[in-house]
């Protein structure tokens, strides 16, 4: 019942399609990530024409389907003058839909570092950029890692949505080998293992990753307790 | 006359309902060394906010120098805002809750606003901060990261970070009300230099014994406003008004 | 091409049907969601059996780890292949309620978990057990306590609609496509699309807050 000659004719072209999206993804996301800082930046900001667009982007984007800002993207670029590939719309498209998501988990990092870093560094001259370059931001590293991770794995799925504008990546291009062999069942399940495999990979490089990251929390809490301990007893400095 | 090195004038804070600061107005001249005390929720530490303005009053004027600190109105133009991030990096800061940057190493923490406000080369900052972190007891923990530290280590830090600006001004908000007692020796040790160097301070603290021997004036506020003023000695060993006697039998009571 | 306001006007009749599509597709496809998520929920929490739960963990890392336009062409174009065929509209609903149930047994599992163990032992003392236990004590209060998580993944529910225009359901983005493919003036049309799919979100997420009130839901 099971045609194996599928499996070996075709994964050559449906790897073409994995690896376009893999192109997009990371494209979306370099773009994505930093129109999301300014946007988490814009939302905290004290200008209030700045506040509302940033606030109005990020709300704009999170509460409409995907599918239909890659339709919009699509017809209007062009009215502005933009005639780009479907490629290079769904990148935008991808990146501005990551972006709205990406503001929230920054601002989330930003939040959650305590209020008196970001007063000492105002207090001792330092501008908002600066404070936040320097002081605020690094700290949020490591804070917002695994979410934005876990978004990632979010745009590669949201990603297939862009055959529906014919962008041959790995979800069109399981439709098109469909249409050739009318085997939808060998096809679709090689396109479904590859999303699968690669979000596995990236979730579990995460997880390992986390995990070595708090042991050595814990290792650092029992290193100061000690030292406190030494401390108290009078021996030093 | 001399005109004033620091001038705080009328300033007024409401948080919400609560009336912080009721016509606050406080004069310092150069070198004085001014402790303010008085019970929690007094007022004291939004007064030492509202002179580099990280807390801005709702009316009334700080002028360091003679020169206005962020405006006389509620709002600061572009201009005023430029100018007062000059001043704060004039003023120092020292935070009861430390507030050391964890994620730079001691040196870094003394270096990094050398050169981002300061506009200093790197090896210029990095000997400033070398010796000043020499000068409060931390030669050795130049590479150390703040999670290692102790408290009063952190703080002594904090300060070397706010001296390597070259303040005219220390502003110190309980710094040693976060220490565990027997830290507490080595940062007021640290301050004691600070003073013998002739540097304007004012101090918000429970210290007493330190605002005796090395305050020139002891504020005592309440609900807002400064009740008594003046030298150490006729402050704490003949108090004036009822408040401030009250005041002092408390914290004699803690203290035993 | 300048922007013609009229498009959307005339539009706007047919694209508010498409919605109310929408609507019944998505609270069909959820409740039929929370149904199954609950039923494999209370079987996973009652039986322990290890099969029952490698299968159940198996759909859920299928689920989560790929695309849901993929899982709707495997509902549409595969099942078929087996002998199961499909009209658009309920292979719709039934790729919708298989997505969402595997993120909704992770909602409940969190809820469950914060229900506390003594409630468990204080029912069993008290002589409730089976249904009983379930229906009246253990899941009034999962579900209190899911209520943001449970709303928010309904607004994906109703996000994840707009996909069912592919295989041909007449929701509102589908639509849209036949009203722009008829009067080519995709730009205005989908603007009216765009503008009622956000309003639908946006209404949803913000009864949240009201519904969180309403059942006093103590945030963690």
């Amino acid at each position: 019942m099971l045609e194996y000659q599928i499996f070996f004719d075709y994964f050559p072209m449906i790897l073409l399609g994995f690896w376009l999206t893999l192109k997009i993804v990371v494209c979306a996301i370099a773009l994505g990530i930093p129109l999301g800082l300014i946007l988490a930046l814009g939302r905290r900001s004290n200008f209030i024409l700045i506040s509302f667009f940033a606030t109005s982007f990020i709300e704009l984007f999170r509460n409409t389907p995907f599918i239909i800002q890659v339709f919009l993207f699509y017809y209007v670029l062009p009215f502005y003058g933009l005639r780009l590939s479907a490629e290079y719309v769904g990148i935008l498209a991808l990146a501005a839909f990551g972006s709205a998501y990406f503001a929230e988990i920054i601002r989330a990092g930003i939040d959650a570092i305590p209020k008196g870093q970001l007063e000492s560094a105002r207090a001792i001259g330092m501008t908002d950029w600066q404070s936040m370059k320097n002081i605020i931001l690094p700290q949020t590293v490591s804070i917002v890692l695994p979410p934005l991770t876990n978004q990632t794995l979010t745009l590669i799925k949201e990603s297939a949505i862009l055959s529906t504008i014919t962008v041959h990546e790995l979800t069109m291009t399981g439709l098109m080998v469909q249409g050739e062999t009318f085997r939808p069942f060998e096809v679709f399940i090689m396109v479904a293992l590859l999303y699968w495999a690669l979000n596995e990979t990236i979730a579990s490089i995460m997880r390992r990753i986390e995990k070595r990251y708090s042991r050595n929390r814990k290792q650092n809490k029992i290193v100061r307790s000690n030292i406190d301990i030494i401390k108290s007893s009078g021996f030093s400095r | 006359m001399k005109p004033n090195f620091l001038e705080v004038i009328d300033i007024n804070k409401k948080f919400g309902n609560i009336n912080a600061l009721k016509n606050v107005s406080l004069n310092v001249s150069k070198g004085e060394v001014i402790c303010i005390i008085g019970p929690s929720g007094c007022g004291k530490s939004t007064l030492l906010r509202t002179v580099n303005w990280l807390t801005p009053p709702d009316s009334g004027k700080v002028i360091l120098k003679g020169e206005i600190i962020g405006s006389d109105t509620g709002k600061m133009t572009f201009e005023q805002n430029r100018s007062l991030n000059e001043f704060r990096a004039r003023i120092g800061m020292v935070f009861q809750q430390f507030n050391v940057w964890p994620h730079l190493n001691a040196l870094e923490n003394v270096v990094r606003a050398q050169i981002v406000v300061r506009k200093r080369m790197r090896d210029e900052a990095e000997k400033k901060a070398i010796k000043i972190l020499n000068e409060v007891g931390l030669k050795d923990k130049i590479d150390e990261w703040p999670d290692n530290l102790s408290g009063g280590q952190k703080q002594r830090l904090a300060i070397a970070r706010s001296l390597a600006m070259d303040p005219i001004l220390m502003l110190l908000d309980e710094p040693t009300s976060a220490l565990d007692p027997e830290l507490i020796g080595e940062v007021l040790s640290v301050l004691r230099n600070l003073v013998n160097e002739g540097m304007t301070m004012l101090i918000v603290t429970h210290e007493l014994g330190f605002a005796s021997k090395f305050g020139d004036k002891i504020v005592f506020m309440d609900a807002g406003e400064i009740i008594e003023s003046g030298p150490p000695n006729t402050i704490l060993k003949s108090p004036k008004t009822e408040r401030l006697k009250l005041f002092l039998e408390k914290l004699s009571l803690t203290s035993l | 091409m300048k922007f013609d306001i009229s498009y959307i006007f005339d539009a706007l009749p047919r694209l508010l049907e498409g919605a109310l599509i929408t609507l019944q597709v998505a609270i069909l496809g959820f409740c039929f969601s929370i149904i199954l998520a609950t039923l494999i929920t209370i079987a996973k929490t009652s039986f322990n059996s290890r099969i029952f739960n490698g299968f159940i963990a198996f759909y859920i890392s299928f689920i989560r780890g790929t695309p849901l336009l993929v899982q709707i062409f495997l509902i549409y174009y595969v099942l078929p292949v087996f002998g199961l065929n499909l009209a658009p509209f309920p292979a719709g609903i039934l790729a919708i309620t298989l997505n969402s149930a595997a993120f909704v047994i992770e909602i409940l599992r969190g809820g469950l978990a914060s229900v506390p163990k003594g409630q468990f032992e204080a029912a069993k003392s008290l002589g409730i057990s089976g249904y009983a236990l379930w229906w009246k004590i253990i899941l009034p209060q999962t579900f209190i306590t899911s209520i943001p998580p449970l709303v928010n993944e309904f607004t994906m529910v109703l996000k994840a609609t707009a996909l069912l225009s592919v295989i041909t359901v007449v929701e509102l983005m589908r639509v849209s496509q036949q009203i722009y493919s008829a009067n080519y003036h995709p730009v205005e049309v989908l603007s009216a699309t765009f503008i009622i799919y956000f309003l639908m979100c946006f209404v949803v997420s913000r009864s949240s807050v009201f519904l969180e009130q309403r059942f006093k839901v103590k945030r963690a």
